[in-house]
């Protein structure tokens, strides 16, 4: 984007501005579209959402407004807009007024590196990785502030669950992307995806055959292992329904949106969507190659790039908009996977969730950093890191062996795993009784 | 643009401190901690201005995401203590301290650091990663390895005290019946009485 104003302005107007003028308008311009594109992304969600899990109930789902009512999520905008804004007496005004603003204000920083086709990255930052997840914990202090301003047990309660399932389910999800970081040795998310290009074993190239940009990361056992733990640990932190018990209206009501109205309401429902997205949308950059697919790369080799300035501009478009596609395309379907979920699971018990987080998603996601290391070891370092045995092999077989003894050791690792959690769980289940018998005094 | 740099670090320093003074002055522990967290942000801004981005951002990950959290926690699940201001009429002396204290601390610093420091100079005009993930890393496993290692150490003590504490043997714990198990109370002891 800098580039382009650049051009416009100082070569096209001939204008002279200082490059930090320049710099304030292109981010300026890219935070202003970021800010449209959120917002619509939380619409069609919501809509998306309805009609699926109304497919799936045997149901219609909202039909009325618009062709297959399509502006019913702008129907519901305008009624959250005109609802009256109640604060409740004993609630703390400011803290109130600010806690959704806190939940929001993260959701939006972390479309800063969430990049969206080939050369479509806002900011290319080289911690992007580390910035999205760090970013997106801020939004936990906003849910404690509005859950403790709104004065009521219930808020309360909310916004303890909620902050408690945060908190314990982020272990989860950066120990399967420490996995990943560890195979790319980077924490730029635009490296990860460029990482991901080839053919399916993504890190040895095979000469004769293009790139098809499917070497994509869920395709190795390290990788797909974090997929899963990632994608339970982003269904958690996105309080999606096996794991919604934060809001979980039988029990308390709304949760910490309970003493919320009107456009305060509407704020939390947009900061839910759009972190939904957003985690469909990391998933598919980290597991599933985020804009690679076949044909992007080949585009993009044609079109205007830093390495290739003298390019063709068309190339550019075409490149931008198959990427977009690809990406927009598998964050969909991610979302779809969160709606299935929702028609599929009921909702799971406080101490079951803490358990699965804690007792069994952990241990797993550290046993695959383990196998991440070997499989680097195997695939990339030879003499010079005490590897000398490895260097006399063809980087196929090097790719294979790792590909088999990760595979193994992610497999026993599993059914280890599962098989001391089933017994726990199981023990755990009889000590219940057992409390029971002893309180009823009866056998 | 260092005109630009000096202004907003002059912003990011009002808030810090403004902030910090928040703190310690607000009559609310709970707005006392959002305004040590906002203080946080703060000085997460100032290591970008720094240009070191990844102690940013884990300032970020660590204080505003763990440890601002568990103060808040802290405070919701103990008695709430509201009081005055704790403001003396000796305010003065205690003020005298802390500068005092803050004067030895600082000045040795102050005077004894070079601070006109030439420009760093990367390759090919590049400006140098000042504390890039790779050098700390590599810090930690070689010049600082005993500190990192001492720092695991205490962590995995503090860790496995938290357990030791938390632990509850199952079988003597106390908990609130569930509505289901009410209900199955009530059935075995309807069950036991229709047998005496």
């Amino acid at each position: 984007m800098y580039d382009v104003i650049n051009h416009l302005i100082n070569t096209v107007f001939g204008l002279g501005w200082p490059s930090w003028a320049i710099s304030l308008i292109a981010y300026l311009l890219v935070a202003t579209i970021l800010f449209l594109v959120a917002p619509f992304q939380m619409l069609f969600l919501t809509y998306f959402e309805r009609r699926a899990i109304a497919q799936m109930q045997d149901r219609i789902g909202p039909n009325r407004v618009g062709p297959q009512g399509l502006f019913q999520p702008v129907a519901d905008g305008v009624k959250m807009f005109t609802k009256e804004d109640i604060v409740p007496d004993a609630a703390d005004k400011w803290v109130h007024l600010i806690g959704p603003c806190v939940v929001v204000a993260p959701t939006m920083f972390m479309f800063a590196v969430l990049p969206w086709g080939p050369g479509m990255v806002p900011l290319d930052m080289n911690i992007g990785l580390l910035f999205f997840f760090a970013i997106s914990s801020v939004s936990a202090v906003g849910l404690m502030a509005s859950g403790w301003a709104s004065n009521n047990k219930f808020a309360l309660l909310g916004a303890m669950r909620a902050v408690a399932q945060m908190v314990s389910y982020e272990i989860p999800a950066v120990l399967s992307l420490l996995a990943i970081v560890l195979v790319t040795g980077s924490l730029s998310i635009v490296d990860l995806i460029h990482q991901q290009a080839g053919l399916f074993i993504s890190s040895a190239d095979v000469p004769g055959i293009p790139d098809l940009g499917l070497g994509w990361f869920v395709f190795t056992p390290v990788g797909f292992l974090a997929f899963i733990a990632f994608f339970i640990a982003a269904l958690a932190e996105g309080e999606r329904t096996p794991f919604d018990i934060p809001e979980a209206d039988s029990e308390i009501v709304a949760g910490y949106m309970t003493e919320y109205s009107g456009m305060k309401f509407g704020l939390f429902y947009l900061a839910q969507y759009v972190l939904n997205f957003l985690l469909c949308a990391i998933t598919a950059i980290i597991f599933f190659g985020g804009w690679q697919g076949p044909g992007v790369g080949w585009l993009y080799a044609q079109a205007i790039t830093p390495t290739n300035p003298d390019g063709n501009g068309l190339f550019n478009v075409l490149a931008g908009m198959l990427g977009v596609f690809y990406f927009l395309a598998k964050t969909y379907f991610f979302f779809f996977v969160m709606v299935w979920v929702r028609g599929a699971y009921a909702r799971l018990r406080i101490d079951q969730l803490m358990d699965f987080g804690w007792k069994f998603l952990i241990p797993l996601t550290l046993v695959n950093v383990i196998s991440a290391a070997i499989w680097v070891g195997l695939t990339k370092w030879g003499a010079a890191e005490g590897l000398a045995f490895v260097e006399g092999w063809a980087p196929l077989m090097r790719w294979g062996v790792a590909f088999v003894i990760t595979l193994l050791l992610n497999i026993a690792a599993y059914i280890f795993l599962a098989r001391v959690y089933s017994q726990a769980q199981d023990e755990r289940a009889r000590l219940d009784n057992e409390v029971l018998e002893r309180l009823t005094n009866v056998a | 643009m260092d005109l630009l740099i000096q202004i907003i670090f002059g912003l990011l320093s009002a808030l810090v401190i403004g902030a910090a003074m928040m703190v310690v002055t607000v009559r609310n522990v709970i707005h006392a901690a959002l305004w040590l967290i906002a203080s946080f942000f703060g000085v997460a801004a100032l290591y970008l201005l720094l240009e070191a981005e990844f102690i940013a951002v884990v300032q970020v990950l660590v204080y505003v995401g763990a440890i601002s959290i568990l103060i808040l926690f802290a405070i919701m699940l103990t008695r709430s203590n509201e009081g005055d201001r704790l403001l003396t009429k000796y305010w003065w002396a205690s003020a005298l301290i802390a500068l005092g204290l803050f004067g030895v601390a600082f000045l040795p610093t102050f005077t004894g650091t070079t601070w006109n420091m030439p420009q760093p100079t990367g390759p090919a005009g590049t400006p140098e990663v000042l504390s890039g993930v790779e050098e700390l890393g590599r810090g930690f496993v070689s010049e600082f390895v005993l500190h990192f290692e001492i720092a695991g150490v205490l962590l995995t003590v503090a860790l496995i005290g938290a357990i030791v504490i938390a632990f509850e043997e199952r079988s003597r714990r106390r908990r609130v019946l569930t509505l289901a198990e009410e209900l199955e109370l009530r059935k075995r002891r309807q069950a036991a009485e229709s047998v005496d």
